[in-house]
């Protein structure tokens, strides 16, 4: 990377952190005059360049549904799909577009409608399937995009993708972006965390690059946080080893660094110090901001009882919650089990079951906090499913295949139009009839909230200044923006 | 003059990053860095009084902000001008040209870099760009003093310039070539060299730097009493000829390499190319001349009778990322590991990102998209295909001899051999004495209280009753199973059973031909399974185009079902009982059919109670007959089984509930065979062998030797698995692959009506005479002794391993829009003086080395930090944290855990739980650890999953190895401090090593502690550093002292002992200072 743009960036630090109150204490600072010497809790050192817009939301929590869930059968409804239950898809429709090597050697595509009632709700008498009550609750305070789409048909390029902006490996994540651009506001706890929850559906495999680095820095990397053992790796003392043992240990490290620093002036030493200090902290801010014993009775009311359960998506939610409150920038949350190549019906009802009460709780719990206008909230997954069966169709059972063509998501809170629907599709929820909006122009949008210019984000690797939307077109999406 | 220009020089590049203007930058903190970059900015390069400097002024401004729109890319310019050269610049267009030298009001292009009107200014406003006043007025003297272009300095060859004269002043200064180079830049800067580095530094410093471990004590020792003017240049070829000099270098390749032992996409299963990273590690060893190292690497199976060596070299472009992905295309799969293999060979040999050019002809630098795909075509007639393995090497591969391997079986197979002659001779002559004990046993069987009488029709009987030669036998028909080859027998209550492990199944041709549509049947097992996936119990399935016909007994988890079908989906009976069956209990189940082509005449029973189940499908009309075998624990092509199965039979009627209660009550099997009424050839043959089995000692003492020697043959193929590595191979020229240009680069759109043939890009220097046409020519032309690029991309390259940083700081872009090398003469000198030594590795890096630049000591004085706070100019000796595998590594050494072995396959040590679960393709996999000496070998033989790589070392900034890094990103965060405090590598190895310090490292305090720096810092400890051990250690002491089963639980850790002689308390407070020791900024930095 270019020495002199460095300089600029650690400038670009400094002039940030003289223009915020966020206590960095002398000695970070003096570790300003070497990059990469910062730990999670850095300042972002892109933040005065790539934040220019005023943001509306300060963190995003991303809720994705791993696997391709089905629009067809959550929200992305037309009542005429009824009458074209069992017929052929036509081939109008199709345009003989790729479709996987799942499916290609099928010898009919009949049309499927979903096989759960749907109703409108809300002030727009907005559809949505049985299978989400809780959701259908919230959709005046939500916007669902029904015309998603991507390039990828298969799990692996599709969720890198949607994930880091490019089928291929190698990019970083939309959080290491984020952390990169804007960083952490709470110096002890990382600035991207992850959590992962899986239903009953069948698994797809997730790749530490969803939530990797790529070329930037590994400090950026997403934390996985854990729902059994130390919830942060490598957090706790070794067993015998009390608190107090270990700050009597780190006071011993430190006057022996500190003294090393003396004689050899190495800022990086300094550094070291405040990196231990901060793993100190972040050993006992960590567990108490995911432990849920201050938590009312209420709060499992509105979550559901599977909040209690570590590991599940709703007690991922509660957790993702907290770790707003505490100034965690991107929180990740994956539920697995999406893709419903068969038996849809019953595995689909598992999969919302899991997630349909928590991520509406959330949305009510974060709005009824105040927190809903500075947090945008993100529900989806990599592509949709068919409108075809997958396997045989038969009276109470079928599959969905991968659909890239169009598919659905939904934004809450910060910056987004409450109750709003963008998109359309045709009646077979197969091609976008208006307002596309690609994984390019999704990305462009959730910077944007964040009050980030994706053009200007960017890192120079390889002769390229790189982002996150790559160097297609991507377009903020203002009508989906208040 | 010269210092403003320079110093304006600079501030452009202030402005390179994008939208960033002068004024954002102010005071002297500015100033002070501009002063000192100034200074090194104007090193290597010419910088004229007057005309700016093409290279390092005016091209970087052009490149950043006209060449996307007014360079090298033909469809994406715009206005007919093209600014990347001098004819582009002054070419005429509609009466004006942009660029007419000297001439300032006839050059269109100063009109718009300094026009006040927003429709006529340029960059345009709406772009990302704007340029500076400095820029503008450096383009404007530019223009003003000739508009002179030089070609970019990367794509030039290298010429070695004369060494500068060295100043009396520094005459002390060791003279080494490098050391003239950086003098001169250091007087020019003003800036003074730092002396040596004290002895025990350099030994650290160039111990790490050259075999990735710490210098032991003798070492130490050796070096520090050796007072030869050349001690330190003994040292170094100690070093080098050292085997683990090898291993450091290899594990810099493996980056470069994005070796991994796992295939990234989808499944991401396992794969085996270790035999390629050893043959690495030979090759540093031996030190291979890099221009062999390449050539083989990229093209060893074309070499003129390729030796196994070479081909296994090749395997450097089979690392790469490989997709097992059900319903992906294959053809854009392979089309995406041709683009990979393009992008490394481009990044490592290259330093160029040709990947731009993929879809459009490159914005910065001169490669057209025409161009990218003459490269392309180099690597696109490989023989590997889109759609990869996930179980395995996809060929093409080389096999490989494993002596060990090879040389035990062989004795195991003599062992084996006898000991079947033996029981062959044994059985023969056993006849009469088995038919009277069956005559007793048969009676003792009728006469338990259990005895209930064995039901008609059985067709079918395997009870796994004994499996010799590995095979299983049908007692009714006789009929034996194929080799059962990862099958293994199990046991419950004293009787064989299979076990299978999800991998395998059992075939037999023959067996269920007698089940129809409109037939009736019985079919029971016994089953036990952790009831965690999907599987069939068994099956006779013949699979077609889109459908199956056949019937099998399938599991769910917990349910059970079964499918008889003419043509799945459509013409079949699909039943299924939900969440009965029990995890990893031993249950029996049977399944009753009435031939009645209805799912209302089927039963599903489960230890003898019928069940409720679900009607899926009821649809079936024709036959379900096929060819295929009847298959145990499986159905084709996988659902394998998981768990043990036992006592299969089918009968040709259907059995009522209390003849399914007699058949569950005869769990072994016995029953059914020797209460038979006419017994088969194989029942008998199955009571002789039970009575040798039950009666006679000889026998029983041949076959326990026979399993142990069947066990120890499993051990020996476990341990010593055999041997592949996946290589490069092109199709035969009868089925070579056209190449054409794709439309934006999609795999589906090519530019079908011009071929494309294999070419190096045209401002390059051509292939040389002869070179075919094919990777093979490809090779030779990157070792073009006057090739511009590949010499000076691999000096830099190494010199990061030295440095920290690179000569020229973008390692992977030596393009337009790379950086400006900071001692371009001394990079040009390095790399010519490395071609002209035949490319001798170690032999250049003996030379960078022993320069006194690189033994300076690293002590940062205030004012060297301001000036240059990176040390781009060399002033002192770099400090910077050690990568993750080296810290690892060293604790390892330290506490004497470390396994030294070099090579071999790689290994799985601790890693916290869950880590392959959480994210593996239906979240089964778990992480088999290993035990014993695989736990504490060097850190780059730990086992590579490239969706879940190792978390202690990602956290130190491993690359996942997807992907191809040159260079890795270092940085400093909280979590690298939890990794060494807590986690259990490295309490283990504090605990070692204190145990060390403590038993050889003298009886009283301060000598431990001194022994203790020693080992870890390679110095004595300071009176004032021991005060704060002394102060720690008591405090622990004193802790441990009130809770002594603190001690213990803390010292537990790891599967390595204690060493019990050790006073608990004693040991648990030295270890925490071990570990604090091991946290040390000073340990975990090379300095």
């Amino acid at each position: 990377m270019d020495p002199i743009v460095e300089q600029l960036k650690i400038l670009g630090r400094r002039q940030f952190l003289k223009n915020t109150s966020l206590g960095f204490g002398a000695t970070a600072l003096s570790t300003l005059m070497n990059p990469g010497l910062i730990g999670t809790a850095n300042a972002g050192v892109n933040s005065h360049i790539a934040q220019r817009i005023a943001p509306k939301a300060k963190r995003i929590i991303y809720m994705f549904m791993a696997g391709g869930p089905s629009h067809i059968d959550t929200f992305d409804f037309h009542p005429e799909m009824r009458a074209l239950h069992g017929q052929e898809l036509p081939d109008s429709v199709r345009q003989g577009q790729r479709i996987t090597g799942m499916t290609s050697k099928q010898s009919t595509f009949p049309v499927v409608a979903p096989m759960f009632d749907f109703q409108r709700h809300g002030k727009h008498g907005t559809w949505v399937s049985e299978l989400l009550p809780h959701t259908a609750g919230i959709v005046d305070d939500i916007t669902i995009v029904k015309s998603m789409h991507t390039e990828a048909v298969n799990h692996d390029p599709a969720i890198t993708f949607i994930n880091t902006g490019q089928q291929a490996p190698g990019k970083p994540s939309l959080g290491a972006w984020l952390s990169y651009g804007l960083g952490s506001l709470n110096e002890n706890m990382p600035g991207y965390v992850v959590m992962i929850s899986r239903g009953k559906g069948n698994l797809q495999a997730l790749y530490s690059r969803l939530w990797g680095s790529g070329f930037l820095p590994a400090e950026h990397q997403g934390v996985k946080l854990r729902s059994s053992g130390d919830p942060v790796l490598y957090l706790a003392n070794p067993e015998g080893i009390s608190r107090k043992d270990r700050r009597m240990m780190l006071d011993g490290l430190s006057k022996l660094n500190q003294s090393h620093f003396d004689s050899f002036g190495d800022p990086q030493t300094q550094s070291r110090i405040a990196q231990y200090e901060m793993a100190y902290r972040m050993q006992t801010e960590a567990p108490e901001i995911l432990d849920f014993s201050d938590e009312p009775e209420s709060t499992f009311a509105l979550y559901g009882e599977d909040a209690r359960k570590p590991g599940t998506f709703a007690a991922n939610c509660l957790r993702a919650r907290r770790l707003a409150e505490n100034g965690v920038r991107f929180i990740q949350l994956y539920h697995r089990g999406w893709d419903q190549h068969n038996s849809l019906p019953k595995q689909i009802r598992g999969q919302t079951m899991d997630i349909d009460q928590a991520a509406a709780g959330l949305v009510k719990d974060l709005k009824q906090r105040g927190m809903l206008d500075e947090t945008l909230v993100v529900w989806g997954g990599e592509f949709g499913r068919t409108i075809y069966s997958q396997g045989k169709l038969t009276a109470s059972n079928h599959g969905r295949d991968h659909h890239g063509r169009c598919f659905s998501l939904w934004m809450a809170g910060g910056g987004v139009k409450p109750g709003f629907e963008f998109g359309k599709t045709d009646i077979h929820s197969y091609n976008i009839l208006e307002d596309p909006m690609h994984i390019r122009d999704l990305n462009a949008t959730m910077l944007h909230t964040l009050g980030v210019d994706h053009e200007r984000l960017t890192f120079p690797y390889q002769g390229l200044d790189q982002r996150l939307t790559g160097v297609e077109p991507a377009r903020v999406m203002h009508e989906i923006l208040s | 003059m010269l210092v403003k220009t320079a110093r304006e020089a600079i501030i452009y590049c202030w402005q390179r990053k994008k939208g960033v203007g002068i004024n954002r930058v102010r005071g002297h903190f500015l100033a002070s860095i501009v002063l000192v970059v100034t200074t090194w900015m104007c090193v290597g390069v010419t910088c004229a009084a007057d005309a700016p400097d093409f290279n390092t002024q005016i091209r970087p401004i052009l490149s950043q902000n006209c060449f996307e729109c007014h360079g090298p890319d033909e469809e994406g310019r715009k206005g007919h001008l093209r600014l990347d050269s001098y004819e582009g610049a002054t070419a005429v267009y509609k009466g004006s040209s942009a660029v007419n030298p000297s001439k300032l009001d006839a050059s269109e292009l100063i009109t718009r870099i300094t026009s006040t009107d927003s429709d006529e200014i340029m960059p345009p406003s709406d772009s990302m760009h704007a340029l500076s006043k400095i820029e503008v007025k450096l383009l404007t003297r530019w223009v003003e003093s000739g508009a002179e272009y030089d070609e970019h300095w990367a794509f030039l060859s290298p010429k070695k310039k004369p060494l500068p004269k060295v100043s009396r002043a520094h005459k002390a200064w060791r003279q080494n070539p490098i050391d003239a180079f950086v003098l001169q830049s250091l007087k020019a800067a003003k800036l003074d060299p730092m002396p040596e580095a004290s002895k025990t530094a350099l030994l650290r410093r160039v111990t790490f730097d050259l075999t990735g471990l710490p210098p032991s004590l003798s070492e130490i020792e050796a070096f520090l009493s050796d007072r030869s003017r050349n001690a330190y240049e003994k040292v170094v070829d100690r070093l080098l000829a050292s085997d683990h000099y090898g291993e450091r270098m290899t594990l810099a390749w493996m980056d470069a390499a994005r070796y991994g032992d796992s295939s990234v996409m989808h499944a991401d299963g396992p794969r085996m190319m270790w035999p390629w990273r050893d043959w690495v590690i030979k090759s540093y060893n031996d030190n291979k001349p890099f221009d062999q190292f390449t050539v083989e690497q990229l093209a060893g199976d074309l070499m003129p009778e390729a030796t196994e060596d070479q081909k296994l070299a090749t395997g450097f472009n089979r690392n790469h990322a490989t997709s097992d992905e059900g319903g992906a295309f294959p053809e854009e799969l392979r089309v995406e590991y041709v683009v990979d293999r393009v992008k490394t060979t481009a990044n490592v040999w290259l330093g160029l990102s040709m990947e731009c050019s993929q879809c459009h002809d490159h914005k910065f630098d001169p490669i057209s998209n025409e161009e990218y795909y003459n490269f392309f075509a180099f690597f696109n007639n490989n023989s590997d295909p889109g759609m990869q393995s996930r179980r395995g090497n996809q060929a093409p591969l080389v096999k490989l001899q494993s002596k060990d391997r090879d040389t035990q079986l062989a004795q195991n197979e003599v062992v084996q051999a006898d000991l079947n002659k033996q029981l062959k001779v044994r059985r023969e002559s056993i006849g009469p004495d088995a038919e009277k004990w069956a005559e007793v046993k048969e009676a003792d069987l009728r006469s338990a209280k259990t005895f209930k009488a064995q039901p008609a029709g059985l067709q079918h009987h395997i009870p796994f009753y004994d499996m010799l030669d590995k095979k299983a036998v049908e007692l009714i028909s006789g009929i034996q199973s194929k080799i059962i080859a990862g099958a293994r027998s199990g046991s419950w209550k004293g009787n064989t059973t299979l076990r299978m492990r999800n991998k395998d199944a059992v075939d037999y041709q023959g067996v269920a031909a007698f089940v129809e549509v409109d037939k009736p049947f019985t079919m029971s097992a016994w089953l036990k399974t952790p009831v965690n996936r999907v599987s069939a119990l068994f099956s006779k399935v013949k699979q077609g185009d889109s459908d199956m016909r056949g019937f099998d007994i399938w599991i769910d988890r917990a349910d059970i079902g079964m499918n008889l079908s003419s043509a799945y989906p459509d013409n079949t009976i699909r039943v299924m009982a939900r969440k009965q069956l029990k995890a990893n209990a031993w249950q029996h189940v049977a399944v009753t059919y009435d031939g009645s082509s209805k799912a209302a005449g089927i039963q599903i029973f489960v230890d003898g109670k019928a069940q409720k189940f679900d009607v899926e499908d009821d649809s079936l009309t024709g036959t379900i007959q096929n060819e295929s075998p009847f298959r145990i624990g499986g159905r084709y092509p996988n659902m394998n089984f998981e768990g043990e199965i036992d006592d299969i039979r089918l009968y040709d009627r259907v059995l009522s509930q209390d003849e399914i209660g007699a058949v569950r009550a005869d769990s072994n099997g016995q029953l059914a065979v020797f209460t038979a009424d006419r017994p088969s050839e194989s029942q008998s043959k199955f009571i002789e062998s039970s009575f040798l089995k039950e009666e006679d000692s000889i026998y029983k003492k041949m076959t326990s030797d026979l399993a142990a020697a069947q066990k120890s043959e499993a051990q020996i193929k476990k341990e010593f698995p055999e041997l592949s590595s996946m290589i490069m191979q092109d199709n035969p020229d009868a089925k070579m692959r056209m190449t054409y240009v794709l439309e934006r680069g999609l795999y589906d759109s090519p530019k079908t009506n011009k071929v494309i043939t294999a070419a190096v890009p045209s401002f390059l220097p051509p292939m040389p005479d002869g070179a075919p046409a094919n990777r093979l020519g490809l090779a030779k032309w990157l070792v073009r002794s006057d090739h511009p690029l590949t010499a000076r991309v691999t000096i830099n390259r190494y010199w990061t391993l030295f440095f920290g940083g690179g000569i020229v700081e973008t390692v992977m872009d030596f393009g337009n829009q790379g950086s400006m090398p900071s001692h371009s003469e001394l990079l040009d000198y390095l790399a010519v003086d490395f071609v002209e030594s035949g490319w001798d590795v170690k032999r250049m890096i003996r030379l960078v080395v022993t320069s006194q630049t690189y033994r300076q000591s690293s002590r940062v004085t205030p004012k060297a930090l301001e000036k240059d706070p990176r040390n781009r100019m060399l002033a002192r000796g770099t400090r910077f944290r050690l990568q993750g595998e080296f810290i690892r590594d060293n604790a390892l050494a330290v506490s004497g855990l470390l396994i030294p072995t070099i090579g071999g396959a790689s290994v799985k040590p601790y890693q916290p739980l869950g880590i392959w679960n959480e994210v593996s393709l239906s979240g089964g996999l778990k992480y088999p650890q290993d035990k014993g000496d695989k736990l504490f070998r060097r850190s780059m033989y730990t086992y590579w999953k490239r969706s879940a790589p190792a978390p202690n070392m990602m956290i130190f900034d491993a690359p996942t190895r997807e992907k191809c890094v040159v260079k890795r990103p270092r940085t400093n965060t909280p979590l690298q401090a939890l990794v060494t405090l807590n986690d259990m590598h490295f309490v283990e190895a504090s605990r070692k090593l204190s145990e060390r310090v403590m038993t050889e490292g003298g009886v009283s305090f301060s000598d431990r502690v001194d022994t203790l720096y020693r080992l870890c810092m390679s110095r004595p400890v300071t009176a004032a550093e021991l005060e704060v051990c002394r102060s720690v250690y008591d405090q622990q002491f004193a802790s441990f002292e009130k809770a002594p089963e603190s001690a213990r639980s803390y010292l537990s850790t790891g599967e390595s002992s204690r060493d019990e002689q050790l006073d608990l308390i004693e040991h648990a407070a030295f270890t925490v200072l071990a570990n604090m020791i091991l946290n040390l900024d000073e340990v975990l930095t090379r300095g």
